[in-house]
């Protein structure tokens, strides 16, 4: 029980992870219409921005704003190559996922060859000093409170800012028919770098969360995330939010569980069965999706 | 011949077929990388059959292509009319359950690799003929009632079903096809190299076939004959300070053609210009003007 | 626009047959004035920080040596060729060598081991696979040589003298990553372990992939191990260490780190949670050797102050052993007897008595290094001290 109640606390920081991505994932999927493929690398890049920052003048609200910029400019200049793809006429969300293929490629390259000469980045250990709370096996560290802590708050904003505000009905509005829309007078465009903007600040919001749980990242880090945020977006039903919700916390328990008490070479596997055999099952996702 | 000519030569080919695997697939709307995971558990087979069983050559490729179309088959039940990123996520999947069995499985090597496989003569000239054969098959598919269909399929499902296509049986004929060619590029792989390792068969071949495939222009067949040597040859041409950058060119490569020309270097439209033939009309223009007009 | 394209497409293709013919005069020269040593090392990809260091101390011994007169009076170069962890482009790189090369340092990694040397042994070129385990070596005798000794003679020695240092120790769990050799290796620490009569508990096998550590720190202590082994990569390794003591491990010279680990990203990654912490390699930081000692200065200076990493010398020490190799053979470069000068580089190098390298002395029989010992540390003050030295007998 010990052991099990142990793994479940490490499951859902990992989840609370992987829901962040995959709700910055949709929202790209949902108002945007793209595969945005790359948004793990941009949040990878960030963490680099942050401990750049960090280690050239250890001032910590620098950090987090140079995070939080990076991401943000990122996701913004990502916004015209990504409208051209889906204006273009006969070509579908695949030019797009091709497209960030392309781009995570690129940044994920760029990191290995010559940001800290491909060595992984460490944040300073202070950020993630000790644990909070400790029971025999199970125990709370100041990382994991602040990234389930974090994207809980994250999380029920996003969805404040969707389901009551004015902005999130636009969003919507676009999201189920861009056609309408736009009859209806929606500012497209503009609506539609602003969906880039709140996914950067995300993007940004995930990547100082992420540099508190894990303390360092790799420029594969982004990669090895990435398969797995489009997997669970998949398995949820492409854009439905709620669903990335519970498929993101799933997967995170799924794996520590499968760390826990299965063979760790085979866990990822296991959760790639499981999520294999969902989308062979379902194919178009547990929670339905409205992207054809 | 330069050693160097005959491996880039070697590459090429597999390269070609492999990205040909992934351009029947894409006919439909699918981006099949499954055809990948099929590529490396038909090494795997081939590398085993060769070297403990003593196979000879024509019989490992046969059983090797015949393997390939099997898993591919099997899946294609499961995976035939589904959307896009279902086939993608699904493709991706195998792969990696795929890569963690071989690196589990002591028999094969598990993760020092698999070694010492005997080679075989003539290989060159046995992966260019069976490069002309799939070639010619895909160009006759591409000129028949399937080929067609498939252009409508792509564009417009709907409209496609209303015509009375039969999405899924077509797309179920298509993954197979497609892993055929995977076990076929996998058994020459197999014989190419001489030992295998599951690190062969990792995400950045599938990066790489992607931009081949969509560099080349997946409108047509003839796209990645252009574009696999000319990207393949890239770290080959090019110095050693450049070359050591050839994913960021691939990348960039990748986005710019889809930003400038999203059907890739050769699309239909310039084979028919080059024919002198001006009246190109194909399914998916038609489909298109008609939703111009319903839009 | 139309024509634009098709005019591009015409270039297009003419670049293609440019790039065709190119190879019919494509050939390496073998220039008698100067001497290239090819490198297939991986400058990009996962690990391309190791590629950095190793062809930055490859190319200091290039630099020592031309000081100090080059190779049989004529400089040395080494020219590097990316792998970038890719077996295909492995394979073209080396094809461009194997019938111009008189030698090849590499290839790095073992994927691109696997793939290229079969090739370099079909051909007849020797390939100094100089930073991977006996295991990948062997396969390719006599056409390369093992850096080490086997696995399982070279490790168990410095499990045991671990184990031993620590009587009250009784149990040990290990961390393992399933990558390369490392079950291999793994295997071999175990027997040492065993052969100090402390009981090996159930492995934790760590995911390549895997983004956080709670869930396998949990399982390993779950297990009440009184001391803890990793093989795993260093970001790896330093990300347990940090998890195990959040959970409250006391004793952190009880977990001992293994060589492939002891690399630059443990100590950036681990920072003082790595105090106390055991770690064994091939190297030893303090060796007193004014080679060793300039160095680590110059190593240390062109990497933001960071120490040399584990495999950093081996390349070093591989150029100043073709330049013994040349010399001593009378090797001239002659591209008309290129077969034999490369049997003879081959011969040479892979029975090398008393080869001096930049820490240890050793010999090396029929291609296998004998007497090669390995260094036991205690991390202390975020430094490397050294506490015992297993395995050698001399």
């Amino acid at each position: 029980m010990e052991v099990f109640l142990a793994q479940l606390i490490n499951g859902l920081a990992l989840g609370s992870i992987y829901v962040l991505l995959v709700t910055g994932f949709n929202l790209m999927i949902l108002v945007a219409r793209i595969i945005q493929f790359a948004y793990p690398q941009f949040v990878v890049l960030s963490m680099y921005a942050c401990w750049e920052v960090l280690r050239l003048t250890n001032n910590v609200f620098l950090a987090v704003f140079a995070c939080i910029s990076t991401s943000i400019v990122l996701n913004i200049l990502s916004e015209p190559i990504f409208r051209r793809i889906t204006n273009m006429k006969g070509i579908d969300i695949n030019a797009s996922f091709v497209a960030s293929l392309g781009i995570a490629i690129v940044i994920t390259d760029i990191m290995s060859h010559s940001l800290n000469y491909g060595f992984p980045i460490a944040f300073p250990t202070s950020w993630v000093e000790g644990s909070l709370a400790r029971f025999g096996l199970i125990m709370i560290s100041k990382g994991q409170l602040y990234a389930l802590a974090g994207s809980i708050i994250a999380v029920l904003l996003f969805f404040y800012l969707l389901y009551r505000t004015k902005q999130g009905r636009l969003f919507r509005a676009i999201a189920e028919n861009r056609f309408a829309a736009r009859l209806i007078g929606i500012p497209i465009v503009k609506t539609s770098i602003f969906s880039y903007f709140i996914a950067g600040l995300l993007g940004g919001f995930i990547a100082i969360l992420l540099s508190l749980l894990l303390g360092s990242a790799s420029p594969w880090l982004g990669e090895f995330v990435a398969l797995k945020i489009l997997a669970v977006s998949i398995v949820a039903g492409l854009g439905n939010l709620r669903g990335g919700l519970v498929c993101g916390l799933c997967l995170g328990v799924t794996e520590a569980m499968a760390m826990g008490y299965l063979s760790g070479s085979w866990s990822n596997v296991v959760s790639f069965v499981i999520m294999l055999i969902i989308i062979l099952i379902k194919p178009q996702g547990l929670f339905g999706t409205s992207i054809s | 011949m330069p050693t160097v000519l005959s491996y880039f030569l070697g590459f090429t080919a597999i390269y070609i077929l492999m990205c040909w695997a992934i351009y029947l697939p894409y006919r439909v709307g699918q981006l099949y990388f499954t055809t990948v995971a099929c590529m490396a558990i038909v090494a795997y087979f081939s590398g085993f059959a060769a070297r403990e069983w003593g196979w000879p050559f024509i019989f490992v490729l046969l059983v090797g292509i015949a393997i390939g179309a099997i898993i591919a088959y099997i899946l294609s039940h499961a995976i035939g009319k589904a959307p896009c990123f279902t086939v993608v996520i699904v493709g991706l999947a195998f792969i990696f359950i795929v890569k963690t069995v071989i690196e589990n499985w002591e028999l094969l090597g598990g993760t020092v690799g698999f070694f010492g496989i005997p080679p075989v003569n003539n290989l060159l000239l046995i992966a260019y003929i069976l490069l002309g054969i799939v070639g010619f098959v895909i160009y006759q598919i591409d000129h028949s009632r399937l080929g067609r269909a498939a252009s409508v399929v792509f564009v417009d499902r709907d409209a496609a079903a209303s015509l009375g296509v039969n999405i899924k049986s077509l797309g179920m004929f298509y993954q197979t096809i497609a892993g055929a060619i995977g076990g076929m590029a996998g058994v020459l792989y197999t014989f190419l190299l001489g030992s295998l390792s599951p690190e062969f068969f990792a995400f950045a071949m599938v990066g790489s076939l992607v931009c081949m495939l969509f560099v080349g222009g997946y409108t047509t067949m003839w796209g990645v004959i252009v574009s696999a040597p000319i990207l393949g040859g890239i770290p080959i041409l090019l110095p050693v300070t450049i070359s050591s950058w050839r994913q960021v060119i691939y990348g960039i490569l990748l986005v710019l053609i889809i930003l400038v020309r999203p059907e890739g270097l050769i699309t239909k439209r310039m084979l028919w210009n080059l024919k002198g033939k001006n009246r190109y009309k194909t399914a998916s223009n038609l489909v298109n003007t008609r939703r111009e007009k319903v839009g | 626009m139309k024509r634009i394209f098709n005019v591009l497409m015409i270039i297009m293709f003419i670049l293609v047959f440019i790039s065709f013919s190119s190879f019919a005069n494509f050939r390496q020269e073998v220039v008698v004035d100067k001497w290239k040593i090819p490198f297939l090392n991986c400058v990009t990809g996962p690990i391309a920080s190791i590629g950095e260091y190793m062809s930055w101390s490859a190319n200091r011994a290039a630099n020592e040596i031309n000081l100090a007169g080059g190779i049989a009076g004529k400089p040395v170069k080494v020219v590097n060729y990316d792998t970038g962890v890719s077996p295909d482009k492995a394979v073209e790189e080396m094809a461009k060598l194997v019938d111009s090369a008189l030698v090849v340092m590499g290839p790095v990694p073992e994927a691109c081991i696997m793939a290229s040397v079969p090739l370099a042994a079909r051909k007849g070129l020797f390939c100094m696979t100089a930073s991977t385990s006996y295991e990948y070596a062997i396969k390719y005798f006599p056409w390369t040589l093992s850096w080490f000794p086997p696995t399982d003679e070279k490790l168990p020695p410095i499990t045991a003298t671990w184990a031993k240092k620590h009587p009250d120790m009784k149990t040990v769990v290990q961390f393992l990553e399933k990558w390369a050799c490392w079950p291999e290796m793994a295997k071999a620490h175990a027997i040492g372990i065993k052969s100090a009569g402390v009981k090996m508990l159930k492995d934790v096998e760590v995911p390549t992939d895997a983004v956080i550590f709670g869930p396998l720190v949990v399982k390993a202590l779950a297990q009440n191990p009184d001391g803890i082994m990793l093989t795993c990569n260093a970001e790896k390794a330093a990300k347990i260490i940090i998890e195990l003591d959040k959970n409250g491990w006391k004793d952190k010279s009880k977990i001992l780190v293994f060589s492939s680990a002891d690399d630059t990203s443990l100590y950036t990654t681990g920072g003082k949670y790595l105090e106390g912490v055991s770690v064994y390699n091939y190297i030893n930081p303090d060796c007193e050797n004014p080679r060793w000692i300039a160095f680590r200065k110059a190593y240390k200076e062109d990497h933001n102050g960071i120490e040399p990493g584990s495999l950093s010398t081996i390349y070093y020490d591989c150029v100043y052993m073709l330049k013994e190799a040349i010399e001593n053979t009378g090797v001239t470069g002659d591209p008309t007897k290129l077969a034999k000068e490369r049997i003879k580089i081959r011969d040479y190098c892979r029975n090398i008595k008393g080869f001096k390298g930049i820490q240890l002395t050793w010999d090396m029989k029929n291609g296998i290094p004998s007497d090669k010992g390995t260094f036991l540390f205690i991390i202390k003050n975020g430094k490397k001290k050294l506490i015992a030295l297993a395995g050698k007998t001399k």
